[in-house]
Formats: C-alpha cells, structure tokens, sequence
C-alpha cells in the first residue's frame, strides 16, 4: 500500500495512471489495522468485467484468543458491518456468512469466528459502468472483536480495480483465500434430506431425514431469541436421521413457523435449514417435558 | 379462594418449576428475590421494594456498549428520570474478581460520583448468583419488575445494538416504554428482546 501513497507525487496525469495500474496489479495488499487484527478488501478477480458478476472479499486476521461474529452473534456481540461506496453500476450484495462456531462459557455463548475469516460478497457490475478504466471500490468496516473483553473498530478500506472486457483471475493467495471462504459455507441440504420441527413445552426438535449416519450436529439459528444459545444440544440418533433437541430461548414469547438456520455436522459440513414448525398437540401434552425425558432416559442408561 | 392458599400454591408452583428452568424468569413470572450487597456496604433485599417499580441493569465499566450509555449520559438519564417518579433502580455488577468490570465497593462508588450517575444503588454481585437467577447475558441488560413482583421486561435497552454514541438519538427505549406502558395501566408491547451488549464476565465453571 505504501507504493500506492507515493504514487501521488505523480503530477502527470498519464504517470499517475500507470501507478494506479501497478498498484491494482499488486493484489498483496496488507490488510489495515482493527482492534487485535487486521481487515483487508479483496477481489477474486484481478479486473472488472462489464455485466458479469464477481467477489469482493474482507478478509480478517485476528490475534490468537480473539474474535468477531456471525450475522447472528448469539448471547453477546455483533456482526461486522461494512458500508459500501461504489461507482454507479457496481452495486454489492449481501455478506455470504461462512458457518460460524459457538465461542463462550457455559452461560453465555456467542457464535462466530476466531483466527481467520473471509466474508465474501456479490458484485453486480452493470453495462453502464463503461466508459472509466479504473473502478475505485471503498468500504467501511464496523467490527467488534472480542476475547474476555471486547474492543470496536472502524477502518476505511480501498481497492482500485481497472475495467476491462474480460474478467482476469486474481493471484494465487487471492484464489486460495476465496476457496477457503466457499469450502465453509453453509450448502442447501440434498433434495432427499428432510427436515422438520416439534415444538414441545420448553423446546424445538428438529427431526432430520437424512441419508447417512450422523452422530453430530450443531444447529445455528438464524434468528436471535428462538432458542437457548448456552444450552446443551441433545442428538438423538434414528434408523434414518436424528432428532436434535434445542432448548427454547426464555424470551420466545410468540409462535414460530420456521425453523432456520445453520446446521452443521460431523465433519464440519454445514446446510442450511428450513424447517416448518409443528405444534405437538394434545397427544403429547403431559406434564414432563421433552428435555426431561431424554435427560431421565440418559440417567437410565447410565445406571 | 382465600388469599393464603392462593399464595401457598403460588409458592408450590414456584418451588416446583425452579429445578426445571434453571431459576430463569421468564417475562409474566415473578422475580427471584436476592439479597445483595450494595456499594455504600448495606445489605437490601429485591422483596423490601414489593410495590415499586424496579429496575435493575446489568452493569460494566470497561464494556464498550455501557459506556455508549453512560459517556452520553444515557443512562444517567434513565436513572434520575425514573427514580424522579419513585421507581427503585438497582445497577448490578456480575463481574467476578480478575475480570472486566469488578469492582470493590469504593471504586464503584467513585464511579458513580464521577459519572454523575443516579441509581437508588449500585448492588455488587462478585460471585455472579444474581446475574445467573436472572440469566443475564449482557451488559447492559434490562429487566424490569412491576410493583407485584413480576417481570414485565428483559431484554435490551434500545433497539440500537451497536457501540456508537450517535445511535442513542432516535433509538426505541424498551425500558422508557415498558415503564411507561405499565404505568398507564396497559400491556407491555415488548416484553422481551435479546439484550445486547458485552457478555457478563460471571466466574470461570459456574456450571
């Protein structure tokens, strides 16, 4: 970047250009300062093509101990946000959350990432970007980063990227960083994958109809305040799935239709889920609850 | 139904349930009653406070999201507003010893002073029992109590979930509305939210 800065002693406009160029060329960008951290902008491809869509990338490096969050944070904290400044023509979509994982004591549990993350996102480039060699793309960063304690920041990061016909494949690390990013996000489930939700008295089970043996699962909700983020995960395992017992978060005082969210399993593939939600009914409606049971059937087991 | 047997039942539901849900109250449930230690070295009791409003806010000084309430003056605000029209607010601290946010009795009530804040009192909760019979997850974290005993808020302060000091103006106050709300004789419209904010540094293994 420091290549970049200099380059403004260039008073010729043609010189400047040329600076900008190598600049863009030089994808090796380090990332600018956060708390415990750094944050850097990103692009996939190394130029611009008008009409075809391309990923622009931040890609945090944190200390060792620290973190930031996924779009729902869990107990604590916040998602990162970012405010694009683009050219008329590009337009940025939404952040695609890689699969996060459940950070925290036994009280409070947040969900996000530690060490390193790149959160990618479409851009839509128009045909009506023509007409300007370089495209300078701009983005504010708003980041909590947290270990025991929690620190926010704010940085304002920058890429210039040139316009042409075609698109051109960035670098190496660039490429590396991206792959990385697709291999953690979340897929749609299979096709012969179903999924469905009971709500019982004090929790949802989420029964899953799934081809292979799964003997873990962890599930991320979308939504914040549907179920109890600290407590335990129950998987029972079924001729063909499990059931997943989540406790009902205390501050779930209306119906929900839909159960969604991130379900990660053995192996670290992660899904996404929708799964409608049913009232048990009256042939359930004793008064243990699903939690217990399973609990009292455990103890049993032990014994 | 007499009075005492209707109360005798409550207190048969209450102990029943407590196993059961972790003593977490759920909003329309009655308030765990604590007695807690407070800055200024009394001992007060939630029960002493039966026909008041109280508030009690999950409270530490190194949180970034407190001091968006309290280096706007926010907070201090809410405390001489409402302590103004006879409600009790208690600022709770569930920082254990070591952590973010612990305080001796003298530094919290240093703090007060030097933030000019106004609650009825700051309770010192080192051991985190308070902050678990609530289930407070955050600081801040809100709850409110009706002069019957019972939850009628948890939650969040605003509905502006972020650091910055500039989100305070135009953001939607849970506790101004839940108080104002019961206070005129009607129904919460929100009585309950996620709380947002930094995690509450209980003690290491409580569980």
């Amino acid at each position: 970047m420091k290549g970049c800065q200099s380059s403004r002693r260039f008073s010729a406009a043609p010189g400047f250009l040329i600076a900008l160029l190598l600049c863009a060329g030089s994808a090796q960008a380090s990332g600018a300062p956060i708390p415990h951290g750094t944050v850097e902008l990103i692009s996939e491809n190394q130029s611009i093509a008008i009409g075809r869509p391309f990923y622009l990338g931040l890609h945090f490096q944190l200390e060792k101990g620290w973190h930031i969050y996924w779009v729902n944070p869990g107990d604590s904290g916040e998602p990162p946000r970012v405010t694009w400044q683009l050219p008329t023509g590009l337009s940025a979509g939404v952040i695609e959350w890689p699969a996060p994982r459940r950070i925290g004591t036994s009280s409070v549990v947040d969900f996000g990432y530690q060490d390193a993350v790149t959160l990618i996102v479409p851009v839509h480039a128009e045909t009506s970007l023509a007409a300007q060699p370089l495209a300078r793309l701009g983005a504010e960063i708003k980041v909590l980063v947290c270990s025991e304690m929690c620190v926010p920041g704010k940085t304002q990061l920058s890429l210039t990227l040139p316009i042409k016909s075609r698109p051109s494949a960035s670098d190496m690390r660039t490429r590396e960083l991206f792959a990385a990013a697709r291999k953690d996000l979340p897929r749609p489930a299979p096709q012969n994958w179903k999924f469905s939700a009971n709500e019982a008295k004090d929790s949802f089970v989420l029964v899953a109809n799934v081809a292979p043996q799964i003997t873990q699962a962890v599930f991320f909700p979308l939504s914040e305040a549907q179920i109890d983020n600290s407590a335990q995960q129950i998987l029972q395992p079924q001729p063909h799935g499990f059931r997943l017992t989540l406790r009902k978060s205390d501050r779930l005082l209306k119906p929900i239709e839909r159960l969604k969210g991130v379900l990660v399993v053995s192996g670290n593939r992660a899904y996404m889920i929708d799964a409608p939600v049913s009232k048990r009914g009256a042939q359930n409606n004793n008064s243990r609850s699903e939690i217990q049971e399973i609990e009292s059937s455990r103890e049993e087991r032990q014994k | 139904m007499k009075r005492s047997t209707v109360y005798s039942m409550l207190v048969a539901v209450v102990i029943c349930a407590a196993p059961l849900l972790l003593a977490a109250p759920k909003v329309g449930q009655a308030a765990p009653d604590f007695t807690a230690a407070a800055s200024t070295g009394k001992m007060l009791r939630l029960q002493d406070y039966r026909g008041k409003y109280v508030v009690l806010e999950w409270h530490n000084n190194g949180c970034p999201y407190v001091g968006k309430h309290y280096k706007s003056g926010n907070m201090q605000r809410l405390q001489k507003q409402w302590t103004g029209q006879n409600v009790i607010w208690f600022t709770i601290i569930s920082s254990a010893p070591g952590k973010q946010g612990y305080v001796t009795a003298s530094e919290e009530n240093q703090y007060l002073t030097n933030m000019r804040a106004a609650p009825t009192a700051a309770l010192l909760d080192p051991s985190g029992e308070i902050g678990h019979l609530y289930d407070a997850k955050t600081s801040p974290q809100m709850v409110v109590i009706n002069p019957q005993g019972i939850v009628i808020y948890d939650g969040a302060i605003d509905d502006k979930p972020t650091t910055d000091l500039n989100d305070i103006v135009g953001a939607t106050n849970y506790v101004n509305l839940a108080l104002e709300q019961a206070m005129a004789g009607k129904q919460v419209q929100t009585p309950a939210t996620r709380p947002y904010g930094c995690s509450v540094k209980y003690p290491d293994a409580t569980h």
